[in-house]
């Protein structure tokens, strides 16, 4: 109890109190360098430990970024238990760790191609967040901090592979499907303009022939001679517009039938005696 | 006999309060006994929540989880064995057919004791990947208890589990952090939608092997979020299968522990996630019921007829392209020992389908009303312009939430000879209408003129002829 009581409050005590246990690292030099660039090409900075880089690194396609650095723990190199590099797209908090090898003296290494990234960072449309962290069992204060950001400089000429968003179960785009869409008639006016003008052509109809003397006098003399005939004549023909307006509206095939044929015996029946009757004014001269 | 009824009465009330919605008879599946005492809060709690607990060793050769082909337990909880697996009569096979057969099974792990093979490649079957070390356990440098892993820092203390992502229900989400001591990290497979993390490792914790000589961690098993501590399986049956990766954290010492980190003291809500976690595993919570389901005609303007809410499911069965339908339908949620209305959360959406192979509509469903223990959906719209055999599916499947898959059969006919508009309602045959009683009103005027016309002269008499 004595063992593991006193000294953790001793250390939390001295963790507080001081930086001198606490983890870091100094001497840590980042590179990216392309394939074939000689010594001294593609980038090279100091991290700092304390702040992060001002610029972006960018970080093509065929290069390979190394970092290397001494891991301290106050003031003295040692190897911790954990030192990552931790590479964090920023939209979706997705992380990836690549662990640094670090020999007993505190001299780590991590060296990342783009093949080492998931393609989740590599298709990253904002800067990675790159941060070191560096801890180990004990009561040292571990080391956690944003270093720098990456720019992920992908060659247009190879695609990545993007795998199919796996399935997961949630709410799904809505669907309001239609097969054809609702016929549309023309805009009313100009049904309303050409359905007038069909109208109007049967009062012109009618006032051509008044202009040629078209008359109704001999409706007397006609109903005088044949009245049952020429009554019954005009009224079937009459009786038979009826009979398709209901047809047009109300009446089935079935029903239509049986008055068209009753109405059609009517006007064969007194439309002989009817037209009789007008050939015998014709050859009386009258027509 | 009145009173002797109503105490009748009162017994059963007492025997039907608080029981898990499938079941109460639960296993637990424990080496030595003697290591059950630690957990008596768990037991405790379990029990008032109205489970009947048997407690097994999987060495005992009697232990089946079947008797005369049904299941003899409902839920099942399995500790970490000491032993080098569970023995014959808890094989994998036979875990699954439990599941199959809608059984819930909690399984713990634990980074004392190493996991053995049998429950590995259970896991690796259900795509929950074990680190390949059987001893490793789950660090973390940064979140640590520093009252009891100063050193070793292998008690994790972690805020509750954030939401899983927007339009997902939260069970776990406790109101204090939970301690997690020496847990065993798993990593979800990617392409199945049924595994859910419950509790992830925060950003800075990784996997490893204690017994390892090595100082320094190279290739850890996995790191970070993607180690999950708690996760979740949801087989297609509803059936649930929990892995957690600390038994541990079901000990008494932890249920309301104090814990230290980062200089901050906190209490535990290991006892409130104990009890969220094994509400949720065997089914008291995010269980969803159907009720009635209905769907009719609009026609008369009437949007929802909710007057008819109480009257059995009677749907027509036969429907005509273009008609304005509406459906409905009553779901409700069990929430420990009842059922109530069930409401989607936030950013979800119940959702109807139209399909006939595929949907040709997809539309939400609103709560309209709610009854007693449940809510009305509802949603009206225009049948597709094809007929044919369709469904009205309402497909619901959700992280945590047991899966609806309703349909109801109906057939769409095409529009009858008359029942078409007639021409005068398109506007567009006007002219044509016009034409033909212009044409009438002019044959019969022509018929009267021809029969009845006096000639006003020989030339006009002439002229006619012509």
């Amino acid at each position: 109890m004595r063992f593991s009581f006193i000294p953790s409050l001793l250390v939390t005590a001295v963790g507080i109190a001081s930086a001198a246990s606490s983890w870091g690292f100094e001497d840590a030099t980042l590179s990216v360098q392309g394939k074939g660039a000689g010594v001294g090409g593609g980038v090279k900075e100091k991290l700092s430990a304390d702040a992060p880089l001002s610029q972006d690194v960018p970080f093509g396609a065929s290069d390979t970024l190394k970092i290397i650095l001494t891991t301290t723990e106050g003031k003295n190199a040692k190897r911790p238990h954990q030192a990552f590099l931790t590479l964090t797209e920023q939209k979706t908090g997705l992380e990836e760790s690549y662990a640094f090898s670090v020999k007993e003296s505190g001299k780590g290494k991590v060296e990342l191609t783009h093949k080492d990234l998931p393609f989740q960072l590599l298709t990253s449309s904002s800067p990675l967040k790159a941060s070191l962290v560096i801890a180990s069992f004990g009561s040292s204060t571990p080391y956690k901090r944003h270093v720098f950001d990456l720019t992920i400089k992908l060659d247009p000429n190879v695609p990545i592979w993007v795998p199919d968003e796996p399935v997961r179960y949630g709410k799904r785009e809505e669907i309001h499907h239609i097969f054809r869409s609702d016929p549309t008639s023309p805009p009313k006016i100009i049904t309303l303009v050409f359905t007038a003008a069909v109208v109007a052509a049967l009062p012109a109809l009618f006032g051509v022939w008044l202009t040629l003397g078209a008359n109704v006098n001999h409706l007397q003399k006609a109903l005088g001679a044949a009245p049952v005939s020429h009554a019954l004549f005009f009224g079937s023909i009459v009786a038979l517009e009826g009979i398709f307006f209901m047809y047009y509206t109300r009446w089935n095939l079935f029903q239509t039938l049986p008055p068209a044929v009753a109405v059609g015996v009517v006007a064969f029946l007194s439309g002989s005696r009817a037209l009789s009757e007008v050939q015998e004014r014709r050859l009386a001269g009258l027509r | 006999m009145r009173w002797l009824l109503s105490f009748l009465l009162l017994a059963l009330l007492g025997a039907v309060q608080a029981l898990s919605s499938s079941g109460s008879r639960l296993l637990v599946v424990i080496e030595e006994l003697e290591e059950k005492e630690k957990y008596s809060q768990f037991w405790g709690d379990l029990k008032s929540r109205g489970f009947s607990l048997s407690f097994e060793s999987p060495k005992n050769d009697k232990l089946s989880l079947f008797k005369h082909g049904e299941r003899a337990y409902d839920h099942l909880i399995l500790f970490p064995p000491k032993s080098k697996g569970l023995g014959p009569n808890l094989t994998p096979q036979i875990l699954l057919d439990f599941i199959n057969r809608d059984g819930n099974i909690l399984l713990t792990l634990s980074g004392n004791s190493p996991t053995p093979a049998a429950i590995s490649s259970l896991l690796l079957e259900l795509d929950i990947h074990l680190p390949p070390d059987r001893n490793a356990l789950v660090v973390d440098h940064f979140n640590f208890d520093s009252n009891s892993a100063a050193e070793k820092h292998d008690v994790l203390v972690l805020p509750p589990p954030q939401d899983l992502r927007p339009g997902v229900k939260n069970f776990c989400s406790v109101g204090g952090s939970i301690a997690v001591p020496r847990a065993v990290g798993q990593v979800l497979g990617n392409e199945s939608p049924l595994l859910v993390p419950i509790l992830r490792a925060p950003a800075t914790a990784y996997s490893y092997n204690p017994k390892d000589e090595a100082e320094a961690v190279e290739e850890p098993f996995a790191v970070g979020q993607q180690l999950s501590l708690v996760s979740a399986l949801q087989a297609r049956n509803s059936a649930r299968f929990t892995v957690l990766g600390s038994v541990e954290m079901l000990q008494d010492q932890w249920f309301n522990a104090k814990v230290e980190t980062a200089g901050k003291e906190t209490t535990t809500a290991n006892r409130e996630f104990a009890k969220q976690l094994s509400s949720w595993t065997f089914k008291e919570l995010g269980v969803l019921k159907v009720g009635k389901l209905q769907h009719y005609l609009t026609e008369d303007g009437k949007k929802f007829n909710t007057s008819s809410l109480s009257v059995p499911e009677q749907n027509p069965r036969i429907y005509r392209i273009k008609n304005d339908v509406a459906f409905t339908i009553e779901l409700s949620e069990y929430v420990e020992d009842h059922l109530q209305p069930f409401l989607p959360p936030a950013d979800d959406d119940l959702q109807l389908e139209f399909t006939m192979l595929s949907p040709f509509h997809r539309l939400a469903l609103k709560p309209i009303s709610t009854t007693e223990n449940a809510t009305v959906f509802a949603t009206s719209f225009t049948l597709p312009d094809q007929h044919g055999i369709f469904n009205f599916r309402v497909n619901y499947k959700r992280p945590f939430m047991t899966n609806v898959d309703e349909k109801r059969q109906v057939t769409v006919r095409h529009i009858a000879h008359d029942e078409w508009p007639r021409s005068w309602e398109i506007s567009g045959a006007w002219v044509w209408i016009g034409g033909v009683w212009v044409t009438v009103l002019g044959w019969l005027a022509f018929v009267g003129v021809w029969l009845y016309c006096e000639p006003m002269d020989r030339k006009a008499g002439v002229k006619k002829t012509q």
